[in-house]
């Protein structure tokens, strides 16, 4: 395998060398290693923190097939850009897309991936593969995630949702229980808010890419609140600014003023990991890519001292961690050999073996036979009990191709309402006034609430 | 010898008839304009043909649908719309202010320091090598350090200040000190730039003037506000333009630092187009944002001149 890390100049050249360079060493080691089978593909991928078990498991794809597949690894907005332009030129360079669920639906709507069943028909998903909220699938027709009428874009990747990580030694400590409500959640934050030597929560309030406004989303559907009235069924109301999104909204607030950082406002991903893994927070809510970071003695001073749970929720609603997920979709514009080279990946990636061995690499399965296999039951990967229950309570946020639009208009407001600029009220009228006028210049069937009084 | 001599003694009177002489400058100039001309011309369409093609694209909607590009004409729309975005609008402002404070903070510290190191006759290698250090330094580098002295929790500049019992600041991520911890980092970065520009100005300054000056007791102050600065002039508005036009696309100490937070407290321009044209994706819309942007760094541009101009009218 080969890794080109932050630049190509040309891959096609080098994976062609490579694979006949494999092709040479299976001839010569016979038994060894299994003849090229298909293509060498190249995939598209960013760096980040689940990113070196996608490499391991990729090694042993390569180890067990023969196959030949090289990653271009990039940071976040990189790989997007990548992409972009791979896909908007005449010949793709990349063959498969690891799309982050912010663009997938960018990726679908514009024609810009191959469903996997129009090249191998035979294609099925594996049962026990999770369809992180019927992303996968998409009807071109409506715009909607629909698994009926919708055909099968990607591959479910990496099904990352945000979990409460809590410090379990402080809870058997003060005697406290895991939370199940944001009341509980309240009340064991405050407990062990210790400032400055400890925050009881630390939460991510800065403006920036997808920031405070992916923090927010466990907050806004477990309060029952929602952006929109109901996106599958293409109504794009704009219900934001409800009694419940205020309420969601109020209680962020008045967390992180009774038992968060004193500068939430200005905290991103990085510096909340940084205050549990330096002891200095009792709880965050965090994507679970970050959790290797919490037993890594390298990197942590907490290192078996947390546990995680689902995101808590408020009485007569269900969890609702948001999707942060990966999905891996087939470039339209590459040649037909290096589409079935891609989807001979997936076939492979989706087996039971295969889930379970990528957990053993540190990467988080889409598979809930990796979820329900022995390693599951080690502590080790004490990650895997609250995961297979997050993931079918996990809302997908956007289904539409404009939502870095959307998410542009909650960073601001939701920080300036953190920063206690303006009051939540006029932060979510703010929100969903500018929402409406978004969706409406794109055509969408939209409306608005009345204005929460302010 | 110099073209312009030829010119001065061999340009022939109206009507008169060439000889010779001007028939070979005729072919030189024919053969320089012959031979510059490629150069010209891809230069100039390198320069024009990218501004032509964001000002065309300025004037639609570019969506995607079945692999390919969808172009929507929609006229002046977009620039109608940039009066509409709060974050641009923002961005302008805060563009301005850093531009003013920033430029000038930078300006006179590289005077100051250029001076010094003008005078002094030992260390002066070492002081320079330590004055332009901060320019050799990656922006990325730069973001680092100052995200890391800025940190709440454990910054230096909150333990400095810890030490005289002044509260821990939330530099960054507060309103009123934000735009202004990026203008301090700024001021770091690029006051190296001013400085070397006018080291080597305040090098190249006439000697005699000052020898002349101090036998006629001229004080350190009166040097330097009736023979330096005048002279410098010209050097100090060169710098001073060019330091404004770089400040004006202030980008990456803004996306380190704060990605234009708390609320729009450090937007910038540059920060504005990149959210609106890649991430985003409105293509159309942010070639319009470029567009007005241009515009407004040339009219700065022509102000400071003209500027020069009337100071010059009225020497």
């Amino acid at each position: 395998m080969r890794i080109s890390r932050f630049g190509n100049s040309s891959p096609r050249v080098l994976s062609l060398l490579l694979g006949t360079s494999m092709l040479v060493s299976a001839a010569s080691l016979p038994g060894r290693l299994q003849a090229q089978e298909v293509a060498p593909i190249t995939i598209v991928i960013n760096q980040s923190p689940w990113f070196e078990g996608f490499r391991c498991i990729v090694e042993t794809y390569e180890d067990e097939t023969g196959n030949v597949v090289e990653l271009d690894v990039n940071p976040f907005a990189g790989s997007l850009e990548k992409q972009r332009n791979s896909v908007r030129a005449a010949d793709g360079l990349y063959d498969i897309l690891i799309m982050n669920s912010g663009w997938y639906s960018e990726m679908y709507h514009g024609g810009f991936v191959t469903p996997i069943t129009d090249i191998d028909p035979s294609f099925e998903l594996d049962p026990a593969v999770d369809s992180n909220d019927d992303t996968v699938y998409f009807d071109a027709a409506t715009g909607s995630s629909d698994p009926e009428s919708g055909k099968l874009m990607s591959m479910p990747i990496a099904p990352l949702i945000p979990l409460l990580m809590y410090r379990e030694d402080l809870y058997e400590e003060y005697g406290l229980e895991v939370p199940e409500t944001f009341e509980d959640l309240l009340n064991n934050a405050q407990a062990l808010h210790n400032p400055p030597e400890r925050y009881g929560i630390v939460q991510r309030g800065a403006r920036g890419p997808h920031t405070v406004a992916y923090d927010f989303y466990p907050y806004l559907y477990g309060h029952g609140g929602k952006i929109f009235a109901d996106q599958n069924s293409g109504d794009f109301t704009v219900t934001l600014n409800s009694p419940k999104g205020k309420q969601a909204l109020d209680y962020y607030i008045q967390l992180a003023a009774e038992a968060g950082h004193p500068n939430t406002a200005s905290l991103d991903q990085a510096e909340v990991i940084q205050a549990m893994v330096t002891g200095k927070a009792g709880h965050i809510m965090t994507v679970i890519a970050a959790w290797p970071q919490m037993d890594d003695p390298n990197k942590s001073i907490v290192v078996d001292k947390v546990n995680l749970t689902v995101p808590p929720h408020a009485p007569g609603y269900p969890s609702a961690p948001a999707f942060g997920h990966w999905l891996g979709g087939i470039s339209h514009n590459v040649p037909e050999e290096r589409k079935q080279a891609a989807v001979e990946f997936f076939k492979w990636y989706q087996t039971p073996e295969s889930q379970i061995k990528f957990a053993e690499c540190g990467g988080v399965p889409v598979s809930l036979a990796a979820y329900d296999s022995e390693i599951s039951n080690e502590r080790e990967f004490r990650w895997m009990a609250p995961m297979k229950k997050g993931l079918p309570l996990a809302v997908n946020i956007y289904t539409f191709p404009e939502a870095a639009e959307v998410i542009a208009i909650l960073e601001l407001e939701l920080n300036r309402a953190i920063a206690g600029e303006t009051s939540t009220a006029v932060a979510l009228n703010t929100m969903a006034e500018q929402i409406h006028e978004v969706m409406q210049r794109y055509g969408y069937r939209t409306g608005m609430l009345e204005p929460l009084a302010e | 010898m110099a073209t312009s001599e030829i010119r001065g003694i061999d340009e022939p009177a109206a009507g008169v008839k060439t000889g010779p002489a001007s028939a070979n400058l005729q072919d030189e100039a024919s053969w320089r304009w012959l031979t510059l001309s490629p150069t010209v011309i891809v230069f100039a369409l390198l320069t024009i043909l990218p501004l032509a093609n964001m000002l065309y694209m300025s004037f639609f909607n570019v969506g995607w649908a079945q692999g390919s590009m969808v172009l929507t004409p929609v006229g002046l729309q977009n620039y109608r719309d940039i009066w509409g975005d709060n974050l641009f609008l923002a961005g302008i402002r805060n563009t301005l202010i850093f531009v003013v404070a920033a430029t000038s903070a930078e300006m006179v510290l590289g005077f100051g320091l250029a001076l010094f190191c003008s005078r002094i006759t030992r260390g002066r290698t070492f002081y320079r090598a330590v004055f332009i250090l901060p320019i050799l330094i990656p922006g990325i580098v730069i973001g680092a350090i100052w995200k890391l002295m800025y940190n709440f929790d454990f910054g230096i500049i909150n333990q400095l200040i810890g030490i005289v019992s002044i509260p821990a600041q939330d530099w960054l991520g507060q309103y009123e000190t934000a735009l202004l911890s990026v203008i301090i980092v700024d001021i770091w970065h690029w006051t190296p730039f001013c400085f070397l520009l006018l080291l080597a100005s305040i090098e190249g300054l006439p000697q005699d003037v000052y020898e002349a000056a101090k036998i006629d007791g001229a004080s350190f102050w009166q040097e330097l506000f009736r023979i330096t600065l005048p002279m410098m002039w010209p050097a100090i508005l060169v710098t001073f333009v060019f330091r404004m036009i770089v400040a004006f696309k202030v980008f990456d100490e803004v996306f380190l630092l704060t990605s234009g937070g708390p609320g729009t407290a450090t937007e910038v321009v540059s920060f504005t187009i990149y959210q609106r044209f890649f991430t985003e994706d409105r293509i159309g819309f942010g070639s319009a944002l470029s567009v007005v942007t241009i515009f407004i760094v040339l009219m700065l541009l022509v102000l400071t001149l003209s500027a020069r101009k009337r100071r010059k009218a009225g020497a």
